[in-house]
């Protein structure tokens, strides 16, 4: 039967043979003077190149880049005896082939290659190489390490952002109490010593103190407006020339004590803008006061206005202490302090420069900073597009026409808190209302109910122990006598939220503590139907 | 058996040798400068290896295995502890590396490595015994080191001595440690000291 191989070799040739063909792997052989001796339909496939014209070829001339790749060596070593293995990452790929990859295109395929010697009854007779086409792995752990990359990004950026947010937590801590202790102090002083000499200038420093309190907590809200997308801007066409004077008003008296001068330079065309006048004063004046913070006596802040094209350009420099190079890039940032030790020489939340920034970007505009380094002064650029259409302008601010009279109103005001209940009495009965107070609830029912006090405003707190404002007003609503009293909310909860909520439970106002009694007084006015009338 | 002061230092040289041309592959490879040094060389019988290298290494380990055959026969293996082995990866490739477990690339990557260190050590001990040594296809396992060990052991005619080789790989300022361990007959092992000293004899 001749088609039955008669011998060992014809045997293990057959096997070889099918080994090569039905491998998903790249096989080829050399003799000793490498030349290639067999070349599998793998490598027919991938090279282009068919066996018929690889074989009898000299491995090197076949591929004479593996010379140039020094892999020669490796041949020369497995013909004495050694195996190799040639890994992708080493070496990319044993055989220049193409690759078409699904979303890369036609790339290098990478191999994985074991070149070994070929031996008969231990004499090498040639080589054997191998070669595995590992693209699609080397492609999916360069996607997975990307992945990993990206991940440890992420949590990188949120220790970060988490640990600005325990810095700043820390450093919020510090600014709400230093104005406390001044007012807590001078409080006391002037409690156990009435006739105090220095009793005015007690007062003042609590006003003032108190003023900064209330100036930082109104950052934190605006903040917390702009996070969430609630800050709406009141948008009027003005002069953007008038904003800024009226900041560097502000601002003047600190430059003077400071021995600091501020010159100013304005476009003579008025340039006009878009923009809500309250919150560009806040970004502008904000600007002004860390230059004139920032800078050391006896220096100069320069203000520069001018019409650049379609874009107003405020330029604010000074020659003060400069922004450092690492800290620069973060200068905008929520929470970020360039110095945010307990040691630090200037108070402020770092927050400042962030709202400038979200006002500014919400009109439309841009902020950069400048600064050639530490103690080399800093430069603010801030633009804005000039305005091309005329605003109308909005109603008058309730705050202006709140100068009214009360006179024979009769309010109800509902406040656990005595230091709070009794400022709105007083307060109130300087405007002529005959005023009642009550700390609960369940009093102020009594009092209309009961006492049948006809009050024409209710003025509550919402925060009480019990029965809050929310619940009262519900109860108030639901009685048949009391049911059509208007009522004002007064509350410590300033958000929007609170404001709406307030409105749904029965309130027909919402005012933020702390409030100024003008505007509770206006707002009383105009409840009762009272035209608002000069004093 | 034991290695005289003498012949450990021979053996050394002889290594460090051979590892010199290991390392100076590696650095092509890689383009980082890398050094192979051999600190120590000890002989053990087989069964007592594991406990001596247990001493050292208490985790799983990566190690490449390579069978060699011909006038000399035995096993050889670079023994890594798989913190080693990723450290070394990282290093050689600049890429962080994943468990080996699932780094197929640093699994490939440390298989070359211990291809090339353990050529350059058998062809080093061929050389010497101008003898040709033939090897096997070199085969990564990630096991226990007994394990591995075990494997050796069992399948193995005759009293069997393991020349363990310590070595330490030194790139960008950090040293990774690892173990060449190379089983081998007595009879192998005798003849190769012999020829070791034959060596310290002819050279000055």
């Amino acid at each position: 039967m001749s088609t039955i191989p008669q011998s060992d070799e014809l045997l293990a040739k057959g096997l070889l043979r099918w080994f090569e063909d039905l491998s998903d792997r790249g096989i080829f052989t050399t003799d000793q003077s490498l030349t290639v001796r067999s070349w599998n339909p793998w490598l027919e496939a991938h090279t282009g190149i068919p066996a018929g014209q690889a074989v009898g070829k000299p491995l090197l001339e076949l591929y004479p880049s593996l010379s140039n790749r020094r892999l020669d060596s490796y041949y020369r070593n497995a013909l004495a005896g050694e195996v190799h293995v040639l890994s992708e990452r080493f070496h990319k790929f044993l055989l220049p082939i193409g690759r078409n990859v699904p979303s890369l295109g036609t790339i290098e395929m990478a191999q994985s290659a074991r070149i070994a010697p070929l031996s008969v009854d231990g004499d090498v007779v040639g080589t054997i190489t191998v070669i595995e086409d590992v693209t699609e792995r080397v492609v999916s752990e360069r996607e997975l390490r990307n992945q990993i990359a990206a991940s440890e990004r992420a949590r990188s950026i949120a220790e970060e952002a988490s640990r600005l947010k325990d810095d700043f937590l820390a450093t919020l801590s510090h600014e709400i109490r230093t104005p406390l202790n001044a007012v807590l102090g001078w409080a006391r002083i002037l409690r156990t010593q009435p006739r105090l000499k220095s009793r005015t200038r007690g007062l003042e420093v609590i006003e003032r103190n108190a003023a900064s309190q209330l100036r930082l907590v109104e950052d934190l809200l605006d903040m917390a407006r702009v996070m969430s997308g609630k800050l709406r801007l009141d948008l009027k066409t003005l002069q953007i020339e008038d904003v800024v004077q009226a900041a560097i008003d502000v601002v003047t008296p600190a430059a003077a004590a400071k021995n600091i001068e501020i010159s100013a330079s304005f476009d003579k065309g008025r340039p006009a803008v878009n923009a809500d006048p309250d919150r560009l004063q806040q970004a502008i004046w904000n600007l002004m006061a860390n230059a004139v913070k920032f800078t050391e006596p006896g220096g100069r802040v320069d203000v520069q206005l001018s019409k650049v094209g379609s874009t107003v350009e405020l330029i604010v420099r000074d020659t003060g202490q400069g922004i450092s190079r690492e800290f620069l890039p973060y200068l905008f940032d929520r929470f970020r302090q360039a110095d945010a030790s307990a040691s630090r020489r200037h108070g402020g939340l770092g927050l400042g420069l962030a709202l400038v920034r979200q006002i500014v970007e919400l009109h439309g505009g841009s902020i950069e900073a400048e600064s050639a380094g530490v103690d080399r002064g800093s430069t603010f650029f801030l633009r804005l597009p000039v305005a091309s259409s005329k605003l109308e302008p909005k109603g008058v601010d309730a705050r202006r026409s709140s100068l009214v009279t009360l006179k024979g109103v009769a309010l109800l005001v509902v406040d656990d808190n005595d230091d709070g209940r009794e400022m709105l009495v007083t307060a109130l009965r300087q405007y002529g209302a005959k005023v009642k107070s009550v700390a609960t609830a369940r009093e102020a029912l009594d009092v209309l109910l009961e006492s049948h006090f006809a009050a024409d405003v209710l003025i509550s707190d919402v925060g009480m122990p019990n029965t809050d404002g929310y619940e009262f007003i519900r109860q108030i609503r639901a009685n048949a006598v009391t049911r059509d009293i208007p009522a004002i909310a007064v509350t410590a909860y300033a958000n929007p939220e609170d404001r709406i909520q307030a409105v749904v439970a029965g309130y027909q106002a919402h005012l933020a503590k702390p409030v100024d009694p003008s505007v509770i007084a206006a707002s009383v006015a105009s409840l009762v139907g009272t035209k608002p009338t000069l004093r | 058996m034991k290695l005289t002061a003498v012949q450990e230092d021979a053996l050394i040289e002889l290594l460090n040798i051979g590892f010199g041309r290991a390392a100076s592959s590696l650095s092509q490879l890689t383009g980082h400068r890398v050094l192979l040094e051999v600190p120590h060389v000890t002989i053990h019988p087989i069964d007592e290896v594991t406990a001596s290298l247990e001493r050292v290494i208490l985790t799983d380990v990566a190690s490449v295995h390579q069978i060699f055959s011909g006038a000399v026969s035995g096993d050889a293996l670079l023994i890594l502890d798989q913190a080693g082995a990723s450290m070394l990866k990282e290093l050689l490739t600049n890429e962080p590396a994943l468990p080996l477990s699932i780094d197929a690339s640093a699994r490939e990557v440390i298989t070359e490595i211990g291809n090339i260190l353990l050529n350059a050590c058998l062809g080093t001990f061929g050389n010497l015994l101008k003898v040709q040594v033939s090897f096997s296809v070199p085969q990564l396992s990630l096991e226990s080191l007994a394990a591995i060990l075990e494997s050796l052991r069992v399948n193995q005619e005759g009293v069997k001595y393991a020349l363990v080789v310590h070595a330490g790989f030194k790139l960008r300022d950090t040293e990774v440690r690892g173990f060449l361990v190379i089983v081998l007959s007595v009879a192998s092992l005798d003849r190769l000291i012999r020829a070791v000293e034959d060596w310290e004899q002819r050279v000055p």
